[in-house]
């Protein structure tokens, strides 16, 4: 991948003793949608901040196409944001406030009404031009937002929790939009959320923050099948995370804290070698185990059920094994066998799990 | 029940205002109420009168400095106090509230021995730094609310389109703020134009207000042309408050 965007050891700090950025670097490849996902406070906005020029790095550096951006102000950079809370100027109509970005850049003025209908039929709200922010619903500033973001023509589109403030149903049509309209203008863009479903569905990548830190920079699907960390397994998706240590002296066994030996897959076993790791077994791997069935599912368990949480196309059970917190999904509708405080047995297979060596 | 108690509230309050408005048309060579006849006399002598017509340029005249000069004042203050930490800051606050608890009397003393002392008593200056400091606390509190609601993000927004920070204050800070920048350009505008007390003690001849020409008509002679300048003075407040509150909710909603 050759980079486009990079930052490069990227720490921020306001009181000079805790890094709020601590050392982060990604390269962002031209026409990438990269996501920034993680808890509130881990970083991830600050990082957006600094690439658009809001806030300075504390050191580190920002290139764009190996140009440094660091001390570029951000009317010097040819960036693009959009705010969670839209940022529309309330005097000015959706036309105007689409053309400012085109006014301020000195575009030329007999392009800019052609300019404008364009990206406003872009984003659906060509017959909207006269109307003022204020008149139109919270989808509809958004759309403004992101036509103002994109009229200029930027190297770079920003987006911090732009969907934050939208209800549900409106906030997965938008993200279908938002997809749809990043992929016809190309454009490399970085994208904010503590939302784990709009990071998975949007992002090229996914990176994940944690106090400061960068915990893991993959696709989506790397990130929910193989966290590199605990925080990753434990923030994306449902999880099981069991405490344990590579049996050296069996291939493919683990000896778990609470639930004893565990047979996992080979390869990866070999991989950790040795030492503490963390198994992570997702709640939909983990399976119902009817007597002499599945004779594939080595590892198995008697599950006390305490609680049954239907979700219509699908069951979470949540339950302990052993004393150890154990929850499991079965798709589709309630098993008659199921009910809470029934105890089951359950197993799932070798290379179901994940492991996570624990540093 | 409260609807009543509510009204005969508004009554004891407004009586003594409206009670000038008949007077101001009356034919008596006096104050007197009922008024024996009603004739448009008084306002024809404020209109003609010298007398009348020059404090009421001087109000004018003064209450515009004096608003400027407030304005000059508070705009920045504003931006500093709501946009900056700094060490002192409440202080800073209670400074700025200073001229309004401190009473006028005492002010006005203050004034007249420092002002004497620049040779500005009797001067439209000396009156406009005098009013205009006093206007400070009424319109500090306006501008700064009015900044504290002020989304940064539109800021921040007008300079990733490529605003630098001047195109960005006359583009995007200025006109959503000017809403409530000018109801605190207002209420300065009144409180120098109905402020009696500090311009009877530094106006002198020179920079005699309407306020002071009353107070000085109204121990003198007893002249009815008061109940016409009264009148014409709640109706120029009354229209000014309507003007504030027709700006108020556009400027909320911008914010």
């Amino acid at each position: 991948m050759t980079a486009y965007l990079s930052l490069r050891n990227i720490v921020k700090s306001y009181d000079g003793r805790v890094n709020a950025v601590d050392n982060v670097s990604i390269d962002i490849a031209k026409g990438e949608f990269l996501t920034f996902l993680g808890p509130s406070g881990s970083g991830k906005t600050t990082t957006l901040m600094m690439i658009a020029g809001f806030e300075a790095p504390s050191a580190g550096a920002i290139e764009l196409e190996g140009e440094d951006l660091t001390r570029r102000k951000p009317y010097e950079r040819n960036i693009g944001v959009v705010f969670q809370n839209y940022a529309l100027f309330p005097h000015m109509t959706v036309e105007r406030n689409v053309a400012f970005p085109l006014r301020m850049r000195r575009f030329p003025r007999n392009r800019e009404a052609a300019r404008v209908r364009e990206i406003l039929d872009l984003v659906g709200l060509g017959p909207f031009a006269g109307k003022h922010p204020r008149e139109l619903s919270g989808g509809q500033q958004q759309r403004v937002a992101l036509a103002r973001g994109l009229v200029f023509n930027p190297d770079v589109l920003l987006l911090d929790e732009p969907l934050g403030a939208l209800d549900k149903s409106l906030r997965e049509q938008m993200q279908v939009e938002l997809k749809r309209i990043q992929r016809e203008v190309g454009i490399t863009t970085v994208y904010v959320t503590h939302d784990q479903t709009e990071a998975m569905t949007m992002s090229d990548r996914i990176a994940v923050f944690s106090h400061g830190k960068l915990e893991q920079v993959a696709p989506p699907l790397d990130v929910y099948h193989r966290p590199r960390t605990r925080f990753v397994g434990e923030f994306i998706g449902d999880s099981n995370i069991f405490a344990g240590t590579v049996d050296e002296s069996q291939p493919g066994c683990v000896t778990l804290e609470a639930l004893g030996p565990m047979r996992v897959d080979v390869e990866a076993w070999r991989r950790v070698g040795k030492g503490a790791v963390d198994v992570l077994v997702r709640p939909e791997r983990v399976q119902l185990a009817a007597p002499g069935a599945e004779p594939a599912l080595l590892n198995r368990l008697v599950m006390e059920i305490g609680v049954i949480v239907n979700y219509g196309d699908s069951v979470l059970l949540i339950g302990s094994a052993r004393g150890q917190r154990l929850r499991m999904r079965i798709a589709g509708a309630q098993p008659d066998a199921i009910r809470e405080g029934a105890t089951v047995i359950v197993g799932w297979r070798p290379g179901d799990e994940h492991l996570i060596a624990r540093s | 029940m409260g609807l009543s108690l509510a009204c005969l509230v508004a009554l004891f309050l407004l009586l003594p205002i409206v009670i000038v408005v008949p007077m101001s048309f009356s034919t008596a060579i006096s104050f007197e109420f009922p008024p024996p006849g009603y004739s448009l006399g008084y306002y024809a002598k404020f209109f003609t009168s010298e007398e009348w017509l020059e404090p009421t340029l001087n109000s004018l005249v003064i209450a515009l400095g004096a608003t400027a000069l407030t304005m000059l004042l508070v705009v920045p203050a504003a931006f500093g106090y709501v946009r900056y930490r700094f060490r002192g800051k409440a202080l800073v606050n209670l400074l700025m509230m200073a001229p309004l608890i401190v009473p006028h009397v005492v002010s006005a003393l203050a004034y007249y021995g420092f002002l004497g002392r620049a040779r500005l008593t009797g001067t439209h200056l000396g009156v406009i730094v005098a009013h205009g400091v006093l206007a400070v606390p009424v319109a500090f509190l306006v501008i700064s609310a009015t900044l504290k609601g002020f989304d940064r993000n539109l800021e921040r927004a007008a300079m990733s389109s490529g605003a630098g920070p001047l195109r960005t204050f006359f583009h995007v800070t200025l006109p959503v703020l000017r809403p409530g920048m000018l109801v605190g350009a207002l209420f300065a505008f009144l409180s120098s134009f109905n402020e009696a007390v500090v311009v009877i003690f530094i106006g002198g001849r020179g920079a005699a207000t309407l306020p002071k020409k009353m107070y000085e008509s109204i121990r003198l002679e007893s002249d009815p042309v008061i109940a016409v300048v009264s009148t014409l003075l709640v109706s120029a407040v009354v229209l000014g408050v309507l003007v504030s509150a027709f700006l108020r909710p556009r400027g909320a909603n911008a914010a």
